[in-house]
Parts: structure tokens; sequence; C-alpha cells
């Protein structure tokens, strides 16, 4: 059964919840973070108010979320259950509520300065209720199959002049219009619904949810005396030989269904009122006095929870008829008509106050896709971008005097920053000092910070590795270098060049010290980085920067070495350098890179080198960030050790959608 | 006789004249203008002050906005992707003036505000960034810190940051002589220490201590430092980079170095849900803010 349902605005309050049983707040702020904030999901952009089905579950390790969203009201609709079980009604359960919630409350969330919903006579919870005794009973019987038996027999045995007694007529009536809709869903009289509740409960699970319990209870309120729970845990027995129980059944005319054994329990209570004709009536009402000997309401109860459904019904059948006929509205729509809007189009699109169609973005978007793809982005990320961006877009009305393109672009720059800005700043200096001298109230001991550099061939690791050596030798550093290129014919000896000419500078501005650890050619590289480690641990340094030999990313020799470089090594950042220069293969770069240090080590930051060369171009680290999620943390501009910078968004967004 | 006036009516309009050219002209041009008047004098158009939320995200800025405008308990919460604001009354002068659930209190002025709630995440720093750029009539600015997580360096770091990010805006918004001057009044910061009522929350004066020992560190980790990309040689040195909070040269920070640019800094405990002081000393803080 469900655990927890949620509404939700986008700016973070709850407006609705029920749950069932209590789950940690934290399993829906990590949802909103990675599904909405972070997008960790990846290609597929989010989208207004798409079936829950469609939207790909979110799965905690424990706990499974169906959501929808309605982007123009910014409410998020979550249901949230335990991952082993496999109830397929809540896709409909949560597109059934947002329909509701929609319709009925959607204009209080337009108001502005306030986070209140009035909900008027509470009537939101008794439709919730409703909605989830329907589903969860709809897909009881479809799994047990023999209600549904006893349903059609119901129906076709019943004489259709029975509306003289409201309540039957109402319960033909709806029961004719789930049947024309679709076939299998039963007449909705919750007494019908009782016995297969449990029923379905306990082929779920072992024993009765506190769910169940739960809605039989907003059911029925409080009638949970024993007899009647025998008779729900009885049912499934019953239920599993057919043939005894449909006897029974049939016996009493026809009319009277499953519930005969209800009113068996209760026969001392039977209405006086109970006569041949209305047989149905009077096991109803039948039912209404054990209500109101246990609940000591008046017979409405009953009629309460049987109004409910039609109104439900009622909600969802008119907002489907809008949607139809809203979309009927688009299509059609004369001559005139066409002349009209063409006119008043063009118009809007210099006066603004337009409403964007998909018609109107598609030719824009287009242009901007031109316009990312000009910026070396590749293409993934630029569709992504821009679908994302469309998605945004759609319905939006354009601000006065601006055109779609300038809308484009200041959503295309949201996005962008959105996109490019780290879920948690970097400070390096201050990392490492955490590491290198920690503060005394914690139980830590002091160890060297270490740095590892990987990339492909010739984008220049050792270049920005010296770069960030120089760096953290003017912050007075003590630094060892490994060389771990232990392949490539002069890579330590390149190494032991920039070491040189780092140490004179350092003496000269009397900065820190750096030195080289080596173990020359043919050696395992991860071997040589832990050593590195032991060493610099042992003798006092405070930083170790390890440079990896060069691999092509779609090698899987070279490759499978970095999960155990990642394992022997420890580093505290792995940094992958990538060129500026690389176009659209820099995104399966990323994502392999990303993916080598195993299941539980991922990169945890780019260097973009080489930015000085392609002047705007740098939509490279677009494609990174989009393939990996990984944020950039240094930009290298030039050919000098002072060359490296911090990555500024606004910089690279700028750069990005500038026009030359 | 109605019809032979009412068809003399309608020939005189049409017929040209130099009252009816008069009459169209004034009908006109006068239109628009008397219409952008009323609209322009209608409520919508008049800007509340305004005190804005933020602080990293898990420490319950959502939460008390929405205590604040309901009153009796605030209202569950998750993360919030967008910034939202709510119109609140405050007084100096009315018999509840201490309280925030004032809402059915009479007596003494009120002056209404909007009080404007942020996203915490990382990612999305700069929508509330951007948010109080945007602010008109920016009175205060709330920066709740979670004042049981604070003891962790872990909390502390991002907190920091995200502080020192903030003054280093107002400190610049107020050093900016160039700038206008309706944005130019100084704004208070209150630093508000959430979730006082838990075992591990540090008091209010060790969550000074602690943001002033860590925003010393990182404005000495930011002056040493990489540049910005973007950052061309002509700009290295100059005003704008050289961003350094407070007292330049100083060697410890501390929120008192704030008052050179007028901003004064307060740090006040409480909490939202449970036992403690509650939420009333920060409500009285933004009622004598306003």
């Amino acid at each position: 059964m469900l655990d927890s349902f949620e509404i939700i605005t986008t700016t973070g309050v709850v407006v609705w919840s029920r749950t069932y049983a209590p789950i940690k707040p934290s399993i829906v702020n990590n949802f909103i973070a990675d599904t909405f904030i972070e997008e960790k999901s990846g290609s597929t952009a989010i989208q207004d108010s798409q079936s829950a089905s469609v939207n790909p579950p979110y799965k905690n390790d424990q706990h499974t979320l169906k959501w929808t969203i309605v982007k123009e009201l910014g409410v998020i609709f979550v249901a949230v259950y335990r991952s082993l079980l496999h109830l397929s009604w809540v896709d409909k359960l949560v597109d059934n509520i947002r329909t509701i919630f929609v319709s009925l409350y959607g204009d209080q969330l337009k108001k502005p300065h306030t986070t209140l919903v009035e909900f008027g006579t509470n009537k939101f919870d008794e439709y919730f209720d409703q909605q989830l005794h329907e589903l969860d009973k709809a897909s009881g019987i479809d799994a047990s199959g023999v209600p549904e038996i006893q349903l059609n027999s119901n129906l076709n045995d019943e004489p259709l002049s029975a509306p003289s007694l409201t309540y039957r007529g109402r319960n033909i009536s709806q029961g004719g219009l789930d049947a024309t809709s679709n076939g299998s869903s039963p007449p909705d009289t919750p007494s019908a619904s009782r016995p297969s509740t449990p029923s379905n409960n306990n082929l779920l699970v072992a024993k009765a949810s506190p769910a169940a319990r739960l809605s039989r209870r907003a059911r029925k309120k409080n009638n949970a005396n024993a007899p009647l729970l025998s008779s729900g845990d009885e049912g499934p027995g019953g239920r599993s030989k057919k043939a005894p129980k449909k006897g029974r059944k049939w016996d009493q005319d026809g009319l009277a269904d499953e519930e005969d054994d209800v009113q068996l329990d209760y026969s001392a209570q039977t209405n006086p009122l109970s006569d041949s004709e209305a047989e149905a009536t009077g096991r109803s009402s039948a039912l209404e006095h054990v209500d109101s000997s246990t609940w000591g309401s008046t017979t409405k109860g009953k009629f309460v929870l049987k109004d409910l459904g039609d109104e439900v019904h009622d909600i969802l059948a008119s907002a489907e008829a809008s949607q139809a006929a809203s979309s009927k509205n688009g299509s059609k729509g004369g001559l005139i008509g066409s002349g009209i809007n063409a006119v008043s189009g063009l118009f809007r699109n210099v006066v603004g106050g337009k409403t964007l169609t998909k018609e109107d973005l598609d030719k824009a978007m287009k242009g901007m896709e031109e316009h990312l793809l000009k910026k070396n982005v590749a293409r993934e990320a630029a569709v992504r971008l821009c679908e994302g961006v469309e998605k945004e877009l759609l319905g939006v009305k354009t601000g006065s005097f601006e055109s779609i393109n300038a809308r484009i672009q200041t959503a295309m720059e949201a996005s962008l920053t959105k996109m490019l800005t780290p879920t948690s700043s970097m400070d390096l200096l201050r990392e490492i000092d955490a590491v290198t001298a920690p503060p005394v109230t914690s139980l830590r001991t002091r160890r060297p910070y270490v740095i590892s550099i990987v990339g492909v061939n010739g984008v220049g690791k050792s270049t920005n590795l010296s770069k960030i050596c120089f760096f953290l030798l003017q912050n007075k550093y003590k630094v060892l270098i490994a060389a771990g290129d232990t392949f490539r014919s002069g890579a330590v000896e390149q190494l032991a060049v920039h070491v040189r000419n780092l140490k004179e500078l350092a003496a000269r501005e009397g900065g820190g010290e750096v030195d080289i650890y080596q173990k020359g050619y043919g050696k395992d590289a991860a071997a040589v980085a832990k050593d590195a480690v032991a060493h610099a641990a042992h003798t006092g340094y405070d930083v170790v920067l390890i440079d990896t030999a060069g691999r092509r990313h779609n090698d899987q020799r070279l490759m499978s070495s970095l999960e155990k470089f990642a394992k022997f090594a420890q580093p505290d950042k792995i940094l992958m350098v990538g060129e500026a220069l690389v176009g659209t293969d820099s995104v399966a770069q990323a994502r392999n890179f990303n993916a080598a240090f195993g299941s539980v080590r991922t990169l945890d930051g780019f260097i973009i080198s080489k930015c000085d060369t392609v002047g705007d171009m740098v939509g490279t680290l677009v494609s990174l960030v989009h393939a990996t999620n990984v944020p950039v943390l240094f930009v290298g501009v030039g050919q000098h050790y002072s060359d490296l910078r911090n990555f500024s968004v606004k910089w690279a967004v700028e750069k990005l959608l500038s026009s030359t | 006789m109605p019809s032979p006036t009412f068809w003399s009516l309608v020939e005189s309009s049409l017929t040209p004249s130099y009252t009816l050219a008069i009459i169209a002209i004034v009908l006109v041009l006068g239109g628009p203008i008397i219409l952008h008047l009323i609209l322009s004098n209608s409520t919508s158009y008049i800007i509340h002050p305004q005190v804005v939320l933020v602080g990293p995200d898990g420490v319950g800025k959502t939460s008390l906005m929405t205590l604040f405008e309901r009153g009796d308990s605030p209202s569950q919460t998750h993360t919030s992707q967008k910034s939202h604001s709510v119109e609140l009354n405050a007084s100096t002068d009315s018999s509840s003036k201490y309280s925030y659930k004032n809402h059915e209190d009479t007596t003494g002025t009120h002056t209404k505000f909007l009080l404007i709630d942020t996203p915490g995440h990382g990612k999305l720093r700069n929508v509330a960034m951007e948010r109080l750029i945007r602010c008109e009539r920016l009175k205060a600015i709330v920066f709740m810190v979670d004042a049981a997580a604070l003891g962790e360096p872990e909390s502390l770091a991002p907190t920091a940051s995200y502080l020192y990010d903030i003054l280093l805006f107002l400190q610049k918004r107020a050093s900016d002589k160039s700038n206008n001057k309706k944005n130019n009044t100084p704004v208070p910061v209150l630093i508000a220490a959430n979730k006082v009522d838990l075992f591990t929350a540090l008091p209010s004066t060790l969550v000074k201590t602690n943001l002033e020992a860590e925003l010393s560190r990182i404005r000495s980790s930011r002056s040493k430092g990489l540049l910005d990309s973007g950052v061309g040689i002509d700009d290295v040195g100059s005003e704008e980079q050289d961003a350094w909070l407070g007292e330049y040269g100083s060697e410890k920070f501390s929120f008192k170095q704030m008052q050179e640019f007028e901003i004064d800094v307060d740090v006040l405990p409480g909490n939202i849900t449970g036992d403690g002081p509650g939420a009333e000393k920060w409500w009285w803080w933004i009622a004598q803010r306003i």
C-alpha cells in the first residue's frame, strides 16, 4: 500500500499530504533535488502535466516515488510506496488526484503572496479516499478476477427500472459508465469493495498493512469490530474456491451480491425496511445500521460516500471533456479565424504578451540549437538544453515588448547557469587545510591531500598539473609530484623539468617546496601512486599531485586500470583534463572516465585546458557537465604557470550566448 | 419625437466640424493618459517593503515563512525550487507587537511587508542572489542557519561561504556610490540561528564566533585563490576584483567590521518547531526594521 501521498508546490510548501506509514522527509527532498534541481535523470526533460506513468519513477533504496508536475501552477504530486510492492494503480491515482486538485484548487495556487490553500469544507480528503479505494479495489478485482464476474452478472440481471431507488440507480449508472470506459472496473459501491480490498492486501503482503486498515477506517470510520473484520479476513479463503461463494450469493434472487456474509453477521440488526423488491437497499441499509450503531451518525454516512464517487467522476469527466474540447478548438478555426490569428500573432510578436506555442518556438529553438552547435556544444547537450527550454516556455506569455527570441535567450541563460553552477562551491585551499591541518576537536589525523589528474592523450595533463602545483606553491604548501605516467617515454623527464622550474620559482618567491617522486618506466602506476602517498605522509608533505598516463577513453584495457588506481591511491580529488578544442567526442570522454573508477568513485571536477585557443567557442565545458553532472573547477587560459583560472559561470554563459 | 432627434444626432456626429474634431482629439490623446494615471495609482503599483530570507538548504526558511503566515504552526515543507513571497503585517506599537500571531489584532498601526523566501540549494543560489538584486525596497535580510548542524565543519563551510557572498554583495552595494539613492539604504542582516531546541544546537554566541572564524578563513583563502576566468589582464588589481570583506587587511573578521558600511549584523537564536524561544525574537527584529 501507499506510504505517503504529498502535494508540494515548487516553492517547497506541502499543500496537502496523507501519510500512512512515516517516511523520512529526506526521501522527498532528495527526490526534488535529484529530479528537478540537479536533473540527474539526464536526457529526459521534465514535461508539464505528463502522466505519472511516463515520468521515470524515482527509486530510493527502499521506496519508489511516482510523480507528476503541473508546471504552470508549480505543483508536484508525489506518491511514495515501498519498492517491494508492485502497485500498478499508483500512476492512475497520481494522475486522477492531479486532475481533481488542479480543477478544484488551481486558482488558489495562482494567487500571489500567499502559501495558503483553502480546502473549503475539507472535501479533498474524502475525494482522495474515494480515489484510493476505487483504484485499489479495481486492481484487486483485476487480480482475483472473481468479483468481476459477479459484477457483470449483477449488472446484467438487474432490472433497469430500479432507479426508483436512488441508491441503486446511481449504482447502475456509475457501473455502466465505468463499464463503458474501461470495461473491467466495478460499480462503485463501497460495500462491494470491502471484501476485495483486504483480499488484495493479503495477496500482496502477508499481513494487512496499516494503510489497509486506515483505508477501511476511512471508508467506514470505525466499524472495525470483530465480526466485520473476520468477514473481511475470511474473504480470500472464500474467494479462492469460486463455486461455493457464488452459490451462496445467487440464492438471493440475483440482486444481493457478495455483501451477504456481512449481512449474516449483522442479521440481528437487519433493517425492517428491507422488503422483497428493495432487497439491495435492504442490504445496504442493514450496513448503515451497523454504521450508526458504532458511529452514532445518521444513515447519511452511506450516501455521502456514494455522492462522493459521483462527484469525483464528474470532476474527472469534465476535466477530460474540457481537455478534449480545447484540443478540438486548437485544430479548428475557419479562414477568418486563422486570418485574425495570424494578424494578431504578428502584432503580438512585436508588442509581446503572446502565448508561446510549439510552432512559434520550433523555429526559434532551431536557431538557438544552431547557435549552440556553433559554440562547439555537442549535439546531444544542445538538444537537451533546447528541449528543456522549450518545455519551460510552452504556454508562457511573453512580456510586454519582448520578442520570442529575447525570451528564449533569457530562458537559455537561466538554463545554462543552472547546469553549470556546482551543487556545492569548491574552495580547494580550504579543503586542503581541512585535511592537512584538521581541527583539534575532530578525531582525524593529519594526512596529505591527494589530487590525481586523468585525461585523454595530449590534452595537457602534465601542464595543468604543474599549473596547479605553482598555485599551491604560491600558497606555501609542500607539494610532492608523483610521476604516474610510467608508459610514455619522456613523461617522467618532462615532469622533472617542470619540477626543476617550479623549484626555482618557489625559491625566488619564497614559497613552498616541491619534489618529484618517480620510479622510472614500466612499473604499475597504481603501485607508484600508492608508494608516493605513503612517502608523502611519512615525510610531511601537504599535497600529493599524481600524474597519470593519457589513455583513450574507449580502450577498455587501459581504462580498467583506473579503478585499481583509485583504490590504491585513494585520491581526495580526481580531476579530468578536457581540452576545449574537442567537439562531440567530449561527451563520450567524460562519460567513460566518470564511469572508470568503479561504482563508488566518480570524477570530482574538470579542468578545461586550451581555452585561449577557442575564443567564444567554449561549448565543450557544457558538453562535459551535461554528460556527467560534474562541475568544472579550473580553466586553463594560456601557456604560463600562472594561466590557470577559477571557473566562473557568468563568464561561460556570457561567452556561450554572445553572438559574433 | 425621438427618431428625428436621434437621426439628427447621428448626422451631426458624422458631419465634420471643429467641436467634433476637438472632442475626438481630446478623447484619443487624453484617454490613454487618464487610463495610465488610474492604473499607476492603483494599489498593485505600490511596492511593499521587502525582507528576504536566505540561507543554505534544510535550515527552515520556508518553514519560517509559513509559520509567520499561518500564525499557529508551520506547514510541512520540502526543498524549494523557486522563490516565493508572502504578505505580512508587522507593527511596532500594537498590543501584540512582539508576536507574529497578530492576524486578528486591531490595535496599533500595521505595516504591510513582503517576506521573500529563496531556495537554498547550491545550484539555485544564483536564483536567490538574483532575487536579492531585483528587490526594490529591500529592508532587511534574514540569513538563516541551522545551529544544530553548525558544529560540523561540513555544514559550517558552505554556510559561511554563502554568508560571505551575501555580505560581500551588501558591502559592494553600500560602497557603490554611483548607484542611485534609492538602492543605497543600508540593509541590516539578521543571522537567525534556527533549531536551538535540538540537543546539538550551539548557543548563539558560539554560532557567531564560529561563523566569524570561518569567514576569516574564507576571506584569506579567497584572497590567495586563483583569479576567475573572464578576468582580463587589465582588470587585475582593480577595485572590483579586489573584494575584501570588512576592514581591509585585518587579521580576523568580525561582524562589527561590517558597520563601516552601515551594515548591522545581529545573531538571534530561535526555533520554529519544538520547545524553545520560538520565532518571536526574529519577528520583533523584522518589525523594527520595516
